[in-house]
């Protein structure tokens, strides 16, 4: 990712915190699929971290963490869910230019988030 | 010069110069070309209707296949039956975004919405996109190496006038974007 030009990064503290995952009961706590999302040296960082909150509903924080991972390891599993689910999140985030891949779990989580899918919080589909 | 987009009591507004419209209007148009299906008139009208397109294939163009990545890593076979279900409908979504920005290119000041700012966002990204593959930016250093690009009077070959290009798209996003985060901050 790149940060691009001498904008100043938005230091203001979110208000939400990242609370989705436990209010999603309707999901098994370990179902096999996760959505990766890898690092390019072109989408902008305020980018990545702007589409994971408008379209995962993630806050601020949870979403500049996600897109850091991103940013530093080359990947981070920012979505966990059905096969079907990340597959639907997989399109989305193409639609969106980020590159995504899915894959089965293997229980070695790198972080990310624990949600079976969006519309939570202030989820907003673009 | 164009004015970077800004957050304000109209909702997200920018300005271009008319030079810098029609380079954008040129930009969109070469992507939006590459993304349409070249072989419609042999679509089983059936299947194109669901979205389905049996006859896809990975593209071979790098800067195609970064716009539409396979699904699965290390895994061509499913990912080409996932491509033969999703990718028409990736297209014209990408398509429409691209056309739906380009429009917007008519009138003299940009007052987006904020369904005109997501149409924006993301043709400027997928510009970007291919202009990065056509300048082999393969990793941070490269892009580093493009942003050095900042002065139109050298502009002597095709790359550095590339350079220049993507380094204004990045510009003109990256300000859209910062503005976009501002408006969802400021939803209640």
């Amino acid at each position: 990712m790149t940060s691009s030009v001498a904008l100043g990064p938005d230091t203001q503290e979110s208000t939400q915190t990242g609370t989705e995952a436990s209010t999603d009961s309707l999901t098994a706590p370990d179902i096999p699929w996760n959505l990766v999302i890898w690092n390019d040296p072109v989408n902008l960082m305020s980018y990545v971290s702007y589409v994971f909150q408008s379209y995962f509903g993630y806050s601020e924080t949870k979403a500049n963490k996600l897109m850091m991972e991103v940013h530093k390891k080359g990947r981070s599993i920012v979505a966990h869910g059905s096969k079907e689910q990340v597959e639907q999140h997989a399109v989305a985030m193409h639609g969106y230019g980020l590159w995504a891949t899915v894959e089965k779990a293997t229980g070695g989580n790198s972080g990310g988030g624990k949600s079976g899918g969006p519309g939570k919080g202030k989820g907003k589909r673009g | 010069m164009a004015k970077a987009f800004k957050y304000g009591l109209k909702g997200i507004t920018g300005f271009l110069e008319p030079a810098e419209r029609e380079l954008l209007r040129s930009l969109f148009d070469d992507v939006i070309s590459m993304l349409e299906p070249s072989d419609r008139g042999k679509q089983d009208p059936l299947a194109a209707l669901i979205g389905l397109d049996m006859d896809v294939r990975e593209p071979s163009d790098r800067a195609l296949r970064r716009l539409l990545p396979n699904v699965i890593k290390d895994d061509a076979a499913a990912s080409l039956e996932f491509r033969q279900l999703t990718e028409r409908s990736l297209r014209e979504s990408k398509i429409g975004a691209l056309r739906a920005a380009a429009l917007d290119l008519d009138k003299d000041e940009l007052v987006l919405t904020p369904a005109d700012a997501r149409h924006w966002s993301t043709a400027l990204n997928d510009v970007r996109l291919v202009l990065a593959e056509r300048l082999d930016i393969r990793d941070e250093a490269d892009a580093d190496h493009v942003h050095q690009m900042q002065d139109w009077s050298q502009a002597e070959d095709v790359e550095s006038y590339l350079a220049l290009v993507y380094n204004f798209t990045t510009w003109l996003q990256e300000s859209l974007v910062q503005a976009m985060l501002q408006s969802m901050e400021a939803r209640p």
